[in-house]
């Protein structure tokens, strides 16, 4: 039996005729915080949605805690905490009204605990969820889905409409609480900050592709962008393994390689490049390499020389 | 389980006690034509009051459904410990419950008020029996139009759905009468509707 809480097998989804999903195969191992990064309409919620059992997948399988996403048992429900995107609470509904529907129908509740977020975060029981703030609705949502004692947390952009002090609490919280109880989190996100900052592991969703899929600093040290100046025109059959984006414009050639080692440089050497130098990269320019159509300008960065 | 059925019922307050409501008032109504001696009226002011409280319980049903799209409820339930045959389950439970409370003392009043008018009841145990099983069945079988129908964010086509069934329900009755043949068509419609309205809920996105 697989015991990563997280398996995704050959994921397909079409969404009218589209395909949104396409062949999406992943593991999320125990006591990982998984960064889960794409475009807006990239797939991340509909891949998250199709795990909770709350989206049929058009191919493929997804099992989370051991069950199968489309038979997924109240028990196995009850050890997920899940915050949705856009905070999906029942919004005619008073806080205090929420919070006893999640405590009765929770397989264990930690009352201290949600007494304890329920204090930092102020947030009044007596009103009713719609008329709280989208900052607000979102610590609710992550106070309800912790108060579980979660086995697998599972964040669907949870910071999206919160202040930086909000976010950073936020943050803080996840981390501190879920790991230092072990427990395993999917997290998607926009801001990449806050995936750095937090994440062990790392998965690009773009063009219905998982494209990038291995640990943060797997990450950094594998992907490569080059700045290439030709003598003349840049050459048309040029060709290297894995390379994740391509732009071309006269005697310039930007470059974003995967898995950049000296074999690779020995084939660029043979066609004769005037100068190579290596542009610094954080995780949002990798996720932008990542996600970016080839047919995109080439960018003006800062360069460092390459050694 | 008893969560849901507590939501299900707190969600659905006025649908779960207009049933309620109009069976005291049906029984209120014969138990005064009886009394005061109207003639016909005895049964036939309780019948219409009837056809209001098939009208309620389709609404019941359509709420149920119709409330939980709209709010996103199931979205909600289904991410907890909980999975959606058991919040369907908990509806239909709550449904059930209050056809059989609405209707069931209605019934009894009946069997009441007759046995009061009439010496011999005993010759009459089968037809009362079948009219009132009769009556029970096309409340729930109108209970399952509305859940049937109300998962659906237009309410033209829940007007017209609820219309269109309800008309279906009550011809039969009418075209048959009461009485065992109905009471199986009645049934089938009902596990029909059921099967139909659990199958999509259970498969549909939340």
């Amino acid at each position: 039996m697989n015991d990563d809480p997280v398996v995704v097998e050959n994921l397909v989804k079409y969404y009218d005729g589209r395909c949104v999903l396409d062949g999406i195969s992943l593991k999320v191992p125990r006591g990982c915080i998984y960064g889960l990064l794409g475009r807006n309409g990239s797939g991340k919620t509909t891949m998250i949605r199709i795990l909770l059992g709350l989206e049929p997948s058009t191919r493929g399988r997804t099992i989370v805690l051991g069950e199968d996403s489309t038979r997924l048992s109240a028990r196995t429900h009850g050890l997920v905490g899940y915050v949705a995107e856009g905070h999906n609470l029942i919004q005619s509904y008073k806080v205090q009204r929420l919070v006893d529907l999640c405590r009765g129908l929770s397989l264990h509740w930690n009352s201290e605990f949600f007494g304890r977020l329920m204090e930092t975060f102020r947030l009044p029981m007596d009103r009713k969820v719609k008329e709280l703030s989208a900052g607000m609705r979102a610590q609710l949502n992550l106070a309800l889905a912790m108060a579980v004692d979660p086995e697998l947390l599972i964040l669907d952009d949870p910071t999206l409409g919160l202040d930086t002090v909000a976010r950073r609490q936020f943050l803080e919280l996840a981390i501190d609480v879920i790991q230092r109880q072990g427990r395993t989190i999917l997290f998607s996100s926009h801001i990449l900050a806050d995936v750095e900052r937090i994440a062990d592991r790392i998965g690009v969703l773009a063009g219905g592709k998982l494209v990038v899929d291995c640990t943060l600093e797997e990450l950094k040290s594998r992907v490569r962008k080059l700045r290439i100046i030709f003598p003349k025109e840049v050459p048309e059959d040029l060709y290297i393994t894995e390379i994740v984006n391509r732009q071309a414009q006269g005697r310039e050639m930007v470059l974003t390689v995967a898995n950049w080692n000296p074999q690779k440089r020995a084939i660029l050497e043979t066609f004769g490049p005037e100068s190579c130098t290596e542009v610094p990269m954080t995780l949002e320019d990798i996720f932008i390499e990542c996600t970016r159509p080839p047919s995109a300008t080439v960018p003006q960065e800062s360069e460092v020389e390459y050694a | 389980m008893l969560s849901l059925i507590a939501r299900e019922i707190r969600d659905n307050l006025v649908g779960v006690t207009l049933p309620f409501i109009i069976s005291a008032g049906t029984i209120g109504l014969m138990i005064y034509a009886f009394f005061w001696d109207i003639g016909d009226g005895v049964f036939v002011i309780p019948g219409l009051l009837m056809l209001l409280s098939f009208i309620a319980f389709c609404g019941l049903g359509a709420g149920q459904m119709y409330g939980d799209r709209a709010n996103r409820v199931s979205a909600l339930l289904a991410t907890l410990a909980a999975t959606r045959n058991r919040i369907f389950f908990a509806r239909v439970v709550v449904g059930a419950v209050t056809v059989l409370a609405a209707l069931v003392p209605v019934a009894v009043a009946v069997v009441f008020l007759l046995n009061l008018r009439l010496v011999h009841l005993e010759f009459h145990v089968r037809t009362i029996l079948e009219v009132s099983v009769t009556t029970i069945l096309v409340g729930f079988a109108c209970y399952c139009i509305g859940l049937q129908v109300g998962w659906t964010t237009s309410k033209a086509r829940l007007l017209f759905g609820i219309v269109l069934w309800t008309a279906v329900v009550t011809s039969i009755v009418w075209a048959k009468g009461f009485g065992p043949w109905t009471m199986l068509l009645l049934l089938l419609f009902i596990a029909a509707t059921l099967v139909h309205a659990w199958h999509t809920f259970t498969s549909t996105s939340l």
